[in-house]
């Protein structure tokens, strides 16, 4: 019957939701806020910010307020980028890791894209606006990712990050070798840190002359087009494809891994074989190695403070994310989980406690920094004229102890409305406790 | 760098324990009482491990160690009241994990027997202001009994607060526990209605088997009463019937884990049908249930950072928990239910205060809240004159993210802040 019921509700929500697109349309003004922009603007007290089209438009202090414009009054609250989640696995239901194999390149997050997600909309209610939905880390090479935006209510077409990157999950060390998985009567290579290795340089060995055999095939196909020959084309193999295009640099590596020793092995192959890591995921022990991974180019998408839960975490420590920082790296922070996810303002924040990073370095780990690290950052991450109006309206500054997200838009459209949400929770509780409680019951 | 200076902090500390005996005055400072008003700039003494004075003119008495508190709150120590802490070190290492007994009974578990006082995680809990936890087993049934420790000390005895605190008891579901080995098995093509019959039975049956183990608990604590007093033949050595005993006879507490509104209604109902002295663990549904909750006077320890239960559930149920149940008069705490995540504990307090629950109850729920549902509130929890001297000195507001701990004191004892975590820092954070 609940589920009926917010079902229902959801319906009702729909047509404010249409009207709210169709008003972006035009312009939407979000007036009296403080504006942490995270970008060169900086913190805006008392500003105005200008949506047209679904992009910023303007963003200043004594802006005009175009007539006929919707208005959003963020008076006494604070505006910020929507928050960028660069690891996650919301959205895609059990269909995180295709376990049976150690390479698999040719899967993809997109097919299995699952808009229904009640935890889409629960983000949104911690102000997040873009996921990057990874494949697990079962395998050394793992399936491609996908890049959504939380367009709640819409298709799973509608979701995906269109022009975001391609990339693709690897994985490094104790998930990979299956170490705290084993499945009965099931053991696959890897068993150990040695054999990821292994795994990783054979599949660049055959990706590369996948690549040689393509491009002598299009040589003697070029030849052969004045004799009239027919050359026979090599096979198609969809996980070698994945890799060469890896190899053209078409791809973003987001390599999961915890111990330094991992993070270095991977640099070594991956400079060998001529590609490059873009992100370098969990990186607990990122610390103890950041110069190296500062030097290859790589960012750095980390837990704020988990630790001890696996033996590649004993020497994790929440000053991960300043010692990166401080070598030049990109540091992201990520949740890797649903419910993390809803309160990654304040994972930035510890950030500040545990290393001293300031304050706008520290939102930039949630914003910026992830958006960079998905290669969309031209696109979103900051509130600046010709990005997208992604962003979030919270009742404090983003660090405050009683901070709560009250308002998160993506593309000027408002998505989560948490005045809409209380008024449209039509008690079905009371309802419910009727049936039970003696005396009509509690909330 | 925002980092306290950890040589302060051990100087601090090594003058502290050389100088055990004399007294110790935090002057200047703003003290959150909890249990009184807040003083905005006063005196704190501490003596004989206790607090001596307490308020804004009170005098520093004569060779006493002076710490300067201005700028500084102070709080009383923070008290996780649900924890691994000390059972669990690397949470896949099984040679580090003592949480759980084999088998599904076993009430004769006692925490404080296995809780490692060298943990490299009780330090990191304490620099972040917690100065107690509930060490609790888990698992099965019946899992055991839990002890409140405090976070300084070197043996398993010298941690201890009180033991037992309560048995531990997981409400039968009627689900079967998760087991991995099993997760790749064809599942059984089965109606829900089958599935829903086939798991009321199973409760019921493990709900038949926990009334039947009190009673006989009851009749063996029974018959070693008799024997004491010279009536009859001490019955056969049993432990778990021994243990069981005074959770029989309502003397000791029951902390039942329950999270769904069904399963939190029928531990209430199955404790008042028993006479068991209840607390409820989990509560993600208790908001629910404060009809009940509240005419039992069944207090919950809540787990602020959660998922809500269902689907169709407020997006906030979990984080706006805390403060239905004090709108509905139910006592609780506020826990981590966790071991390396317990430093957290102020932040799922500031949670529950984003969403409804006033911030000195929020407070209060992760200090004197906790004290009074485990009976020790005559000793901790709050800073008042002749309690112990458990406290933490921080540079703001506990709840906020942004404030740094500066300085703990367990039993008047001023503790080292420096971790596993920050010994790691210093070590590379300058590494070229």
């Amino acid at each position: 019957m609940r589920r009926l019921a917010y079902v229902a509700s959801a319906v009702l929500l729909l047509p404010s939701l249409t009207l709210a697109a169709e008003a972006s349309k035009n312009v939407t003004a979000i007036v009296g806020g403080t504006l942490i922009t995270v970008g060169p603007q900086g913190t805006i007290e008392k500003g105005t910010l200008l949506i047209k089209d679904g992009k910023v438009a303007a963003v200043g202090k004594e802006l005009t307020v175009p007539a006929g414009a919707t208005v959003i009054d963020a008076g006494g609250r604070y505006v910020m980028p929507g928050i960028v989640d660069a690891h996650s696995h919301t959205a895609i239901e059990d269909n995180v890791n295709e376990c049976t194999d150690s390479v698999t390149a040719e899967v993809r997050i997109a097919d299995v894209i699952d808009h229904r997600d009640i935890n889409i909309y629960r983000e949104l209610a911690g102000g997040v606006t873009t996921i990057n939905v990874l494949h697990g880390s079962c395998n050394a090479i793992g399936g491609q990712n996908a890049v959504l935006k939380l367009r709640h209510g819409k298709e799973p077409e509608e979701l995906v990050f269109k022009e975001a990157p391609r990339g693709i999950k690897f994985a490094l060390g104790e998930n990979p070798k299956r170490s705290n998985f084993q499945v009965p009567g099931q053991k696959r290579y890897p068993g150990s840190r040695m054999g990821v290795e292994v795994v990783i340089r054979e599949a660049f060995l055959e990706a590369k002359a996948y690549r040689r055999e393509w491009e002598e095939y299009q040589k003697k196909l070029a030849a052969a087009g004045a004799k009239g020959e027919k050359p026979v084309a090599p096979r198609k193999d969809l996980r070698l494809e994945e890799l060469r295009d890896l190899l053209d640099g078409k791809v973003l590596v987001h390599a999961h891994c915890y111990r330094s020793d991992e993070i270095l092995m991977l640099i070594r192959v991956a400079e060998e074989m001529g590609f490059k890591i873009r992100t370098f995921q969990h990186v607990l022990e990122g610390y103890k190695v950041a110069s190296e991974i500062a030097r290859h180019g790589a960012g750095g998408s980390t837990f704020s403070d988990w630790w001890a839960y696996k033996m590649e975490a004993y020497d994790a420590i929440p000053y991960n994310a300043a010692i990166m920082a401080s070598k030049g790296i990109r540091v992201s922070l990520n949740s890797d989980s649903d419910e993390l996810a809803r309160r990654l303002y304040w994972e930035a924040a510890k950030t500040v406690k545990y290393g001293g990073v300031s304050e706008a370095e520290a939102l930039k780990m949630v914003t910026l920094n992830p958006a960079w690290q998905l290669g969309i950052d031209k696109r979103v991450g900051s509130l600046e004229v010709g990005k997208d109006a992604d962003l979030a309206i919270f009742s404090a500054h983003p660090f405050a102890a009683d901070t709560r997200v009250e308002m998160t838009l993506i593309e000027g459209t408002v998505y989560f409305d948490r005045a809409k949400d209380l008024a449209s929770r039509e008690k079905p509780v009371e309802k419910h406790d009727q049936k039970d409680a003696p005396k009509g019951g509690a909330q | 760098m925002r980092l306290p200076s950890f040589t302060a902090v051990l100087a601090l500390s090594a003058a502290a324990l050389t100088a055990a005996e004399a007294p110790i005055a935090i002057r200047g400072a703003r003290i959150v009482t909890v249990s009184g008003p807040t003083i905005e700039k006063g005196t704190l003494v501490l003596a004989g491990g206790k607090i001596a004075a307490i308020g804004a003119d009170v005098a520093v008495p004569a060779g006493a160690t002076v710490i300067d508190g201005s700028g500084k709150t102070v709080y009383p120590g923070l008290i996780d009241g649900l924890t691994t802490l000390g059972l669990v070190e690397i949470g896949s290492v099984a040679g580090s994990v003592d949480t759980a007994e084999a088998g599904d009974v076993n009430p004769h578990a006692k925490a404080w027997v296995a809780v490692h006082a060298h943990s490299e995680l009780l330090p990191v809990a304490r620099a972040n202001g917690l100065t107690a936890a509930l060490a609790a087993p888990q698992g099965g049934l019946v899992s055991g009994q839990s002890a409140l420790i405090r976070l300084a000390g070197s043996t398993p005895d010298a941690l201890t607060v009180k033991t037992p605190v309560a048995m531990h008891v997981t409400y039968p579901t009627g689900r079967a526990p998760f087991d991995f080995s099993r997760m790749f098995d064809e599942p059984e093509l089965k109606t829900f209605e089958e599935r829903q019959k086939e798991r009321k039975k199973n409760q019921e049956k493990d709900l038949r088997r926990l009334a039947n183990l009190l009673a006989e608990a009851k009749a063996y604590g029974a018959a070693l009463e008799a024997a004491k007093s010279g009536k009859g033949a001490p019955p056969k050595p049993d432990l778990p019937m021994e243990a069981l005993a005074p959770v029989a006879r309502g003397e000791l507490a029951v902390i039942m884990r329950a999270d769904d509104e069904a399963d939190i209604r029928g531990a209430v109902k199955f404790a008042a049908d028993q006479g068991l002295k209840l607390v409820i663990a989990g509560g993600l549904e208790a908001w629910r249930c404060t009809d009940v909750l509240k005419e039992k006077a069944v207090p919950v320890l809540i787990n602020v950072d959660r998922l809500p239960r269902k689907e169709s559930d407020p997006y906030d149920a979990a984080y706006a928990n805390p403060g239905l149940l004090f709108k509905a008069g139910v006592r609780f705490a506020i826990v981590s239910d966790d071991a390396s995540q317990s430093r957290n504990l102020p932040y799922e307090a500031a949670m529950a205060s984003a969403y409804g629950l006033p911030a000195e109850i929020a407070l209060r729920s992760i200090t004197l809240s906790p004290a009074e549902i485990f009976g020790v509130a005559n000793r901790i929890g709050s800073l008042e004159v002749g309690k112990d001297a458990n406290l933490v000195i921080a540079t703001g507001d506990i709840l906020d993210h942004r404030t740094q701990v500066t300085g703990v004191f367990i039993d008047g004892v001023a503790q080292s802040i420096e971790t596993r975590h920050t010994r790691l820092y210093q070590q590379f954070k300058d590494r070229p």
